[in-house]
């Protein structure tokens, strides 16, 4: 970073950019249209938007790193005054060094399995030739000092580090060029709840004492606001907001960014409510409905039509009668590799899902939340202690019994674009369920397919029942999940991670669906997640477990105001809150 | 990157598809097969060897087991690629020839398949004793060379004509396929669809062939050509070393009897070349129509791998 003051203070411009994806055999789309905006040298410049609307194209656009079909469609770039929208592969690679360097949110994959991490700094050093031969190694235990890591990493392999580690590791790989902008797309994004926090303070850090310029491209508006001083909002391929993050926050202009901000709330709040999803106050006693009228998904006449049918005056007889009881649960994996110790997954859990109750089961990655999940389903049965359902053992459950248990215990899963077969229609996987289950054929179960379908709200019905999973959206997806657990009119509906892969616009609503579902078909619900925020809203009791043990649980609103174990602290403290900013 | 996502919940409702029906969904192979150059090449070849299989009784100018020719004749007018040493006419026997060839590519290469798919599924699928037992028996079968294997076979069956043939093939080809379509169906049973099968409530049958097996279609259509391919050798090979039936007419035999009479020795090279030219232009053809199956992959499966 020498002689920066003899340069301009602008370090990229860009003016009237566009980016356009040219598909074999498809229209051409405008991925980004009419992006100006300048950066400055040391200015750290957040780009939020969701999925789709371009901003991960215009980030791959400034560092030349477009692809076909991808193609720059007019516009330049100027970075030091140089237009790099035209330059050749070559020219391109040579800026790197001391030019511009990206981060990847698959970054930490990118790493090369066979060859150790000295290997990945010393290659960028011989490629670029601008670290001597002598000085390599103090240079890359410099970088990987920067990053705060320890020299001991350069000896290791990527397979023996950590998602974070890695992370740490592909950013310090990036500084090696010494670039004087870097672009991060979606860093932490793949990384668990608290190692983003601490990988985001190792990234803010870095561009204080580094002065780099930095972009950092997020889903995230929360995390953005917290961390960067300038804040660039894109919507359908338009820079709709541009503007210092302290005023975005206090008064945002356009109303795609106002919607954003809606989503945030703070889990310690006495009232927390996002748009569509009404207020859990302190104290509520279950059973009450709470839903306001300006929820949408589930209109009156649905579940007017829906009373009229047989499948749903069986429901009323049976709502959630039986309780789950899990006592002195454990889990124990053979050891990853020989030599080592056994993993110990879970650790003496006992809890109860009282029926009709909503439940919460948060923790880190890795804290044994979904083991608990696939032990209560049957998937896998617990080393010692038992899970009972009625008179169900689940934890000596036999494949025949299986089906029994699926009948009352169903699941939402947490990636809807894997979770629905890529080849079947909606209908034929809503239908499938229906009749194994239900017994119901032909026009029976087809009828029954379209209520579920009105019950999740995806209509017109009959036209979403003809769909491929392909032709609908991550929300549509997972209602489709959402219809298909409902399909067996089961009395435990176990949600694990239902809208972490979602938009945060689409969250609300998929999250109400399942809050409105609890409450008028009165099943209960056991909501795994990370994200203690959904957990405040659709949850009255929670659970925290940290590596596989119980460490806190009561009623959710009052752990979260008033968290003791210390644990439950650091996941709270972990939330990027808007109001923190700068 | 999901710019199909672009405006979550208000999509268009103008592309909505109905259920495909299955000629819809044939028809899309065939246009994407076509749409590789490589591959109209091999379909265009594997055309004309078809047509000429089919219609060999009207292109053929002579009746092939004609014997009342002149013995071992030069290329002429009337026999354009010459007589055999029988005093046969070449051309006629090789137009013959594309039915054998063709007929056990397609109906050997069709059972390997099908073996292939029952057990490579079933195997990838399960996780119990019975998998040890199809492991043990599957790598028993890829161990064996296959071509001392099939002369063992064929020589105890004794000039079983094209059905041994075929049998033999079989035994010896499914394995490697079965290899291949274990490990993918292992990586697509650990999806979260399959596990949602479960949940569901569908027998471990229909999992295995209602969704796993649509998502391995290229794959399956894949080792079906290349099981072709290695049976239209094997056919020829087996043939040639005279293990087949020889009075039949088929390629592998005419190298045979051209070998038996020392075509080379008396200057007739067109007997060896004509029939080694066809097997390996026909072989060639499929292996073409491969590079186009590899393109076939599913877009949509490949959608579901993103993320």
């Amino acid at each position: 970073m020498s002689a920066t003051e003899t340069q301009a203070a602008t370090l990229l411009s860009v003016q009237n950019l566009s980016v356009v994806y040219e598909p074999t055999g498809g229209e051409p789309v405008h991925a980004v249209s009419g992006a100006t905006f300048d950066l400055g040298r040391g200015d750290f410049v957040g780009l939020v938007g969701e999925s789709g609307s371009g901003k991960s194209t215009l980030g791959f656009a400034l560092t030349g790193l477009s692809k076909p079909p991808a193609r720059i469609g007019g516009g330049s770039i100027l970075f030091n005054g140089v237009d790099i929208a035209g330059m050749s592969h070559e020219d391109l690679r040579v800026q790197r060094q001391g030019g511009f360097a990206m981060v990847l949110q698959s970054g930490m994959n990118a790493l090369n399995p066979v060859r150790s991490i000295r290997n990945h700094f010393f290659d960028i050093f011989a490629a670029h030739g601008h670290v001597g031969r002598g000085d390599r190694e103090a240079r890359a235990i410099e970088l990987v000092g920067k990053v705060e890591l320890p020299a001991g990493v350069l000896d290791r392999f990527s397979g023996e580090l950590s998602g974070g580690m890695r992370q740490r590791v592909s950013i310090a790989l990036a500084l090696s060029l010494e670039p004087q902008l870097m672009i991060f797309d979606e860093p932490t994004t793949a990384l668990d709840v608290l190692v983003q926090h601490a990988v985001m303070n190792t990234i803010r850090e870095l561009q204080k004492s580094e002065g780099f310029t930095a972009v950092l491209i997020s889903h995230d508006l929360g995390m953005v606001l917290e961390v960067t001083e300038r804040v660039m909002v894109m919507h359908n391929g338009l820079i709709v907001e541009d503007r210092p993050a302290a005023d975005v926050l206090v008064s945002p202009q356009h109303p795609y960014t106002r919607m954003l901000l809606s989503h945030y709330g703070d889990p310690r709040a006495e009232i927390v409510e996002v748009p569509g999803l009404a207020a859990r106050g302190a104290k509520r006693a279950p059973a009450v409905s709470h839903l306001k009228t300006d929820f949408v998904p589930v209109s009156d006449e649905a579940r007017a039509r829906a009373a009229g049918t047989e499948g749903v005056q069986r429901r009323e007889g049976r709502a959630a009668r039986e309780a789950i009881v899990v006592s002195g649960v454990s889990k124990v994996y053979p050891p990853p590799r020989r030599g080592e110790k056994p993993v110990r997954a879970v650790n003496d859990v006992s809890f109860t899902l009282e029926p009709g109750a909503s439940m919460a089961l948060v923790g880190a990655s890795g804290s044994g939340k979904s083991t608990i999940a696939k032990m209560i389903t049957g998937v896998e049965h617990p080393t010692s202690g038992t899970i009972t359902f009625g008179d169900l053992q689940v934890d000596r459950i036999k494949r025949r019994s299986l089906k029994r248990l699926h009948t009352e215990v169903q699941m939402v899963f947490q990636d809807p674009y894997s979770a629905l077969n890529p080849l079947h229609t909606v209908e034929y996987t809503l239908t499938r369920p229906i009749v194994n289950f239900g017994g119901l054929r032909g026009r029976d179960a087809r009828r029954r397919m379209l209520e579920l379908l009105e019950t999740v709200g995806l209509t017109p019905v009959e036209q979403f029942a003809a769909r491929l999973p392909h032709q609908l959206s991550g929300g549509q997806r997972q209602r489709v999940v959402i219809a298909r657990a409902l399909a067996s009119d089961p009395q435990v509906i176990i949600a694990d991670e239902p809208v972490s892969m979602l938009d945060v616009s689409l969250r609300a609503g998929v999250l109400a669906l399942l809050d409105s579902l609890r409450e008028t078909w009165g099943v209960s619900m056991l909501y795994i997640t990370h994200d203690l925020l959904s957990a405040r809203l659709v949850t009255d009791q929670i659970m925290v477990l940290n590596q596989g043990a119980v460490v806190e649980e009561g009623a959710t609103a009052s752990v979260l105001q008033n968290p003791r174990d210390e644990y439950t602290i650091r996941l709270l403290d972990a939330i990027p809150h808007p109001t923190v900013g700068h | 990157m999901t710019l199909t996502d672009k405006s979550p919940d208000q999509k268009p409702m103008t592309d909505v598809a109905g259920p495909a029906h299955p000629l819809a969904v044939l028809w899309r192979a065939v246009t994407t097969i076509w749409s590789v150059p490589k591959a109209r090449i091999g379909v265009v070849m594997l055309g004309i060897f078809i047509l000429g299989a089919v219609f060999a009784p009207l292109i053929a100018p002579y009746d092939p087991t004609a014997n009342d020719f002149g013995r071992s004749e030069d290329m002429t007018a009337a026999h354009l690629l010459g007589t055999t040493a029988a005093g046969q006419d070449v051309l006629s026997q090789i137009i013959h020839g594309a039915r054998v060839s063709v007929f056990v590519g397609f109906v050997a290469g069709l059972f390997s398949t099908i073996i292939a798919v029952l057990i490579g599924l079933s195997w990838g699928y399960l996780r119990n004793v019975t998998a040890d037992v199809i492991n043990f028996i599957v790598n028993l079968f890829l161990v064996i060379p296959a071509l001392p294997l099939m002369i063992v076979i064929a020589a105890y069956l004794q000039n079983g004509g094209i059905g041994m043939i075929i049998l033999v093939v079989v035994i010896t080809g499914w394995a490697w396929g079965a290899r291949v379509l274990r490990s993918q169906t292992q990586s697509l049973r650990s999806r979260d669809f399959v596990t949602a099968a479960i949940f569901s409530g569908e027998s471990s049958f229909r999992i295995v062939f209602r969704e796993i097996l649509p998502n391995m279609t290229s794959l399956i259509v894949g080792s079906f050509f290349g099981a072709a391919t290695a049976a239209i050798l094997a056919e020829a090979g087996l043939s040639f070393l005279g293990l087949g039936d020889s009075t039949t007419i088929s390629w592998g035999t005419m190298l045979f009897w051209a070998q038996n009479s020392n075509a080379l020795l008396t200057g007739q090279w067109i007997l060896l070349f004509a029939p080694g030219l066809c097997i390996s232009l026909l072989a060639t053809s499929l292996s073409l129509i491969n590079f186009g199956v590899d393109g076939l992959s599913n877009p949509r499966l490949r959608e579901g791998a993103k993320r």
